[in-house]
């Protein structure tokens, strides 16, 4: 018997909830070094009360933060996986009781184009009429379905940016200006540390699918030098947690680096993801 | 660690400076971008009295209230700071959230005796230590209506107050 409807609808919601509630092995290593290293009180105590958070979070199947996000979901499709029909459909029932379940937050906005844009006709009660981002499907090898959900809170929208970079054949040129949008951000975002999530791509769409990409697969325990230089850059601001000061501002760096073109521009995705996140959950479907 | 209890006085608010670890005990308010401008307009237009709460020794936190909880939304999106300067002059003692604020608003802090305090987004640790929530106003706005709750012990770090600021600790 194949992939089942039914198994793709409970992964999608599993993975919601996990993403929604718990933080990673690496997430929690990652804040426990940085209370080592931290000296002063206040950004101790900041530091301490989100791990504290994650705990209570976990314990009682809460969600981390109240800002649940908006779900999107990346597909890895492997090439000989048998689907059944409606699985994509399967993935938004997934997702859509998952948001029940959380519970996350009713925070999708009525009305027509106008009315949305405005906020004029108010909120749906039900915090699963929140829609999917749009899917993003990868060519994957074997007979496995991939699931993975990740839930983008609001703050880093705020503060996140895509645009071109001149990349005059340096590397260090094209991280320290990506690293400098958020620099001049950081003051403002509140919800620090952050990490910090960067895609490279050849287009707008390809970067920011990139960083998506940065942010499901990124591990805080194993960062290259690349990442390592980028995550130096940010705590070199001092802006520590919660904006308090203090030694760690980012706790880390996720970089993904697609193809390039030939051309002296490279289209950067940053986005500064906030101190729960990035927050996300795979399952894979056998 | 300070305890704080609601309604906060003036005098209370007087002992404070930046840096300092509160704990907030009582009943609170809960409101944001959707509902604060029209809180403040309330207040310009004199009509503060037409709410169901007292305004004057409360505490404004800028969130929204839905069953994942609540947290802190940035306190600096325009909207919000911009209902400050009114809501300090109504008797708002503290305004909680996170994010560096403006000179306007601090100036608006200093002048009425009311403080900014930031708190990390621990939803799950605040969902612990909330104990009731109802709406009071602006029931339409959903989860971003104005919201009133009782809170035991909701941990805060004060960033602004009577002329210190934990953002630029030269001023």
């Amino acid at each position: 018997m194949g992939i089942q409807l039914s198994d793709i609808e409970q992964a999608a919601r599993n993975c919601l909830i996990q993403a929604g509630t718990t933080f990673r092995k690496d997430q929690v290593q990652a804040y426990r070094r940085a209370i080592a290293a931290e000296r002063n009180p206040n950004p101790g105590w900041v530091l301490s009360h989100i791990l504290q958070n994650a705990d209570i979070a976990a314990e009682k199947h809460l969600p981390l933060c109240d800002d649940t996000g908006i779900p999107h979901v990346i597909v890895g499709l492997g090439e000989d996986c048998d689907l059944p029909r409606g699985w994509l459909a399967a993935v938004e029932r997934g997702v859509a009781q998952g948001l029940l379940d959380m519970p996350g937050r009713p925070m999708a906005v009525k009305g027509n184009a106008r009315e949305r844009v405005e906020q004029s006709a108010g909120l749906y009660e039900d915090a699963s009429k929140l829609s999917l981002a749009p899917v993003i499907v990868q060519q994957r090898s074997g007979r496995n379905l991939t699931l993975s959900v990740l839930l983008l809170g609001g703050g880093p929208e705020i503060r996140a940016k895509t645009r071109r970079i001149f990349h005059r054949r340096s590397m260090d040129h094209v991280l320290e200006e990506a690293a400098s949008w958020i620099t001049e951000e950081i003051h403002s975002l509140g919800c620090t540390p952050i990490v910090v999530a960067m895609g490279v791509g050849r287009s707008q769409v390809e970067a920011s699918a990139l960083m998506l990409e940065a942010m499901n697969t990124g591990n805080l325990d194993e960062q290259n030098e690349f990442e390592r230089k980028v995550t130096e850059i940010i705590n070199q601001t001092k802006v520590g947690p919660l904006g308090l000061g203090g030694s760690v501002t980012a706790l880390g760096t996720f970089l993904k680096i697609g193809p390039t073109r030939a051309s002296g521009v490279r289209v950067v995705s940053v986005r500064p993801c906030c101190c729960v996140e990035p927050r996300r959950a795979t399952i894979v479907i056998q | 660690m300070i305890r704080l209890d609601t309604p906060i006085g003036v005098r209370a608010v007087r002992g404070l400076k930046a840096g300092d670890q509160v704990e907030i005990y009582g009943r609170i308010l809960c409101g944001r971008d959707a509902v604060l401008p029209r809180l403040a307009e309330m207040v310009s237009e004199g009509r503060q009295g037409d709410l169901p709460v007292e305004l004057a020794g409360s505490v404004i936190f800028h969130t929204a209230v839905s069953p994942a909880g609540i947290g802190p939304t940035t306190s600096n999106k325009v909207e919000i700071e911009e209902s400050i300067p009114e809501l300090a002059r109504a008797g708002v003692r503290i305004h909680l959230g996170k994010g560096a604020l403006g000179r306007k608003a601090i100036r608006a802090l200093d002048r009425y005796h009311s403080v900014f305090a930031v708190t990390p987004p621990v939803s799950a640790l605040f969902s612990h230590r909330t104990l009731e929530k109802r709406v009071v106003a602006f029931q339409k706005e959903g989860m971003e209506a104005l919201f009133e709750i009782l809170v035991d012990g909701l941990p805060a770090i004060i960033a602004v107050a009577n002329g210190t600021n934990v953002f630029d600790p030269k001023k």
